[in-house]
């Protein structure tokens, strides 16, 4: 089965075209274009995210189905990410996506850009199979799942405030950095000293309690650091390891708190995903702290970041066991992870 | 052939069809249902002609001002349908199509509005006869209702009107406007503007194309007005 994936959820335009056989999924094309206008507005402008999606969109998939040597009559199904995401920018992917699948009479999913996010490493690694422990970390998210079987999450913790990726975002903004910031903070830690600026480690303690075990929270830890960039008399000295500070404290607590779940739920396989799971140092950090006895599985940072090949890796499944959606799918900018039980049930 | 026109720049989302011989005809309301109901209501109107999408020659879409959402849903649409078809697309202004709608029988000058949000209408005039239009003024763009003022004498006053603001419109336009349901749009009006030559303008660069928002996004306004020049242009990276 061969599948064109489409992505808008934010501020990357992507489509990409795989193909499944079985169990087995392969990247035959992808193209990603990252919009470069919201750098000059330091973070995401969600209206104009929508309007450089709509620009855009022929053209990226055009050049995914010429990356992948494919024309649209070798295309058997269409995967388009529904949400969670910008609601203006999920709906013209969304809307694309299933206008063509209409008029192509082929069958059309929508998929949850999260659930995108875990079959991300199986474009890569056709061993990486549930069960195990998945930590998703972006600018959006961080939360820790337990993986039993694919289509089957449980929740075992996410952010109170900050996702990983943002607090990366608002530090870099402190230390002058450019919008986004996460591999900036990242190439100036990598020269810092890891003993001058030690912040707090976030709902990381010795006996957490049931709450606390899997949750995380970066709000305090941006604000020690603006407290250190505010008490520092030489900035331009100070912000390499400052920076090391900070990264270091993140990755502290995200490589606990995944190794603690892993653990818990004797899984022998940690995935680690989104767009912080490029952070080498935490790949690194993760895979020391593991060893021997528990794998852990990054993909490369072109399928960590937002990309419509996890989707369509993602649709494929869900297409494989018959599953679709009609001409009236939707976008969503809050969407239940499919298989994660929520209120009255399991969400669909 | 099929010709299919649909215009979802306001509440209205509408939808019509035609094989050269007979209509079909949809709608649904309320704007927040128009990206889950758009397909449906093509595929219900090419069923009642007996058509397939296979069979659409010709698009015809209303590409606004109006609301952000709603002219992006059409878009979508209209792109995803043209891109890799030989297909003709045409637009034409949400505004005309609406000033044509109520235009007096023998023509007439007619005022077109809809809501833009923050006190403010897109306001657009035309001339309009059973046989040819003429833009009066500048292109429609949004203004306070008190601005309408420099249109007038109008025949017809014709839009989607905030009830806040009718009587601000009716002073500043001279004239009652015609609003609520009897001025929502209606797709068949698109198809009938094809006959009129300078009602329609081709979509030459489907994939490059897009609507005419009517303002430039939040944002974009406040920043250009904190540097006092506009912003620069960021085409995207590739990766």
């Amino acid at each position: 089965m061969r599948v064109l994936g489409v992505e808008t959820s934010c501020d990357e335009t992507s489509a990409a075209v795989v193909r499944r056989d079985g169990d087995k999924v392969a990247l035959e094309g992808l193209a990603i274009l990252s919009q470069d206008v919201h750098r000059i507005f330091g973070g995401v402008v969600p209206e104009l995210a929508s309007r450089a999606h709509l620009v855009a969109i022929d053209q990226v998939v055009d050049h995914a189905l010429a990356q992948a040597n494919a024309d649209l009559a070798d295309i058997d199904a269409v995967a388009v990410t529904r949400g969670p995401g910008l609601l203006g920018a999920l709906l013209v992917g969304v809307t694309w996506a299933k206008t063509v699948a209409w008029r192509e009479h082929l069958p059309c999913i929508g998929v949850h850009h999260l659930e995108g996010h875990l079959f991300a490493p199986t474009l890569e690694s056709h061993d990486v199979a549930p069960p195990f422990t998945a930590l998703l970390v972006s600018g959006g998210h961080t939360l820790l799942l337990d993986v039993p079987a694919w289509g089957e999450y449980r929740l075992l913790g996410q952010t109170r405030d900050d996702a990983a990726g943002e607090a990366f975002d608002k530090v870099g903004s402190l230390l002058g950095l450019d919008y986004p910031a996460g591999a900036a903070v990242e190439r100036l830690a990598a020269g810092g000293d890891p003993t001058r600026f030690v912040f707090p480690r976030p709902l990381l303690k010795a006996a957490p309690g049931p709450a606390d075990r899997y949750a995380f929270s970066f709000s305090g830890l941006k604000t020690a650091v603006l407290r250190a960039v505010q008490q520092s008399n030489d900035l331009s000295r100070d912000r390499t390891d400052i920076a090391r500070g900070f990264q270091d404290a993140v990755i502290d607590v995200l490589v606990a708190k995944t190794g603690a779940a892993a653990d818990a739920y004797g899984r022998d396989l940690v995935l680690v995903g989104g767009g912080v799971a490029c952070n080498r140092a935490l790949a690194d950090a993760m895979r020391h702290a593991l060893a021997p006895h528990t794998r852990v599985a990054v993909a490369s940072p072109r399928l960590n970041t937002d990309n419509a090949a996890m989707i369509a890796a993602a649709g494929s499944w869900r297409l494989m066991r018959g599953e679709h959606h009609g001409p009236d799918l939707d976008a969503r900018d809050a969407l239940p992870l499919p298989g994660l039980p929520v209120a009255g049930g399991v969400a669909a | 052939m099929i010709t299919l026109a649909f215009d979802t720049a306001t509440d209205r989302c509408t939808v019509a069809a035609t094989d050269g011989a007979g209509v079909a005809h949809r709608f649904v309301d309320g704007a927040r249902r128009h990206a889950g109901a758009l397909l449906g209501l093509l595929d219900e109107t090419l069923l009642e002609l007996g058509a397939k999408p296979g069979d659409i020659g010709r698009l015809i879409v209303a590409d606004g001002p109006g609301s952000f959402t709603g002219l992006r849903v059409a878009a979508a649409v209209a792109k995803a349908l043209a891109w890799r078809r030989q297909l003709e697309w045409r637009v034409v202004p949400s505004l005309l199509a609406r000033a044509a709608a109520h235009a007096p029988p023998g023509g007439g000058k007619v005022l077109a509005l809809s809501d833009a949000l923050r006190g403010e209408l897109f306001a657009g005039c035309w001339y309009v006869t059973p046989t040819s239009v003429e833009r009066a003024g500048p292109a429609p763009r949004a203004m306070p209702p008190a601005s309408l003022a420099s249109w007038t004498p109008v025949d017809v006053v014709v839009g989607s009107i905030p009830p806040p603001l009718i009587a601000a419109v009716a002073s500043a336009a001279g004239r009652e406007p015609i609003t609520g349901e009897a001025a929502l749009p209606d797709a068949r009006t698109l198809l009938a503007l094809l006959n009129i030559a300078a009602a329609t303008t081709l979509v030459v660069n489907p994939a490059g194309w897009e609507p005419d928002y009517g303002r430039p996004a939040e944002a974009q306004v406040v920043w250009e007005r904190a540097h006092g020049r506009e912003l620069p242009p960021a085409p995207g990276i590739a990766r």
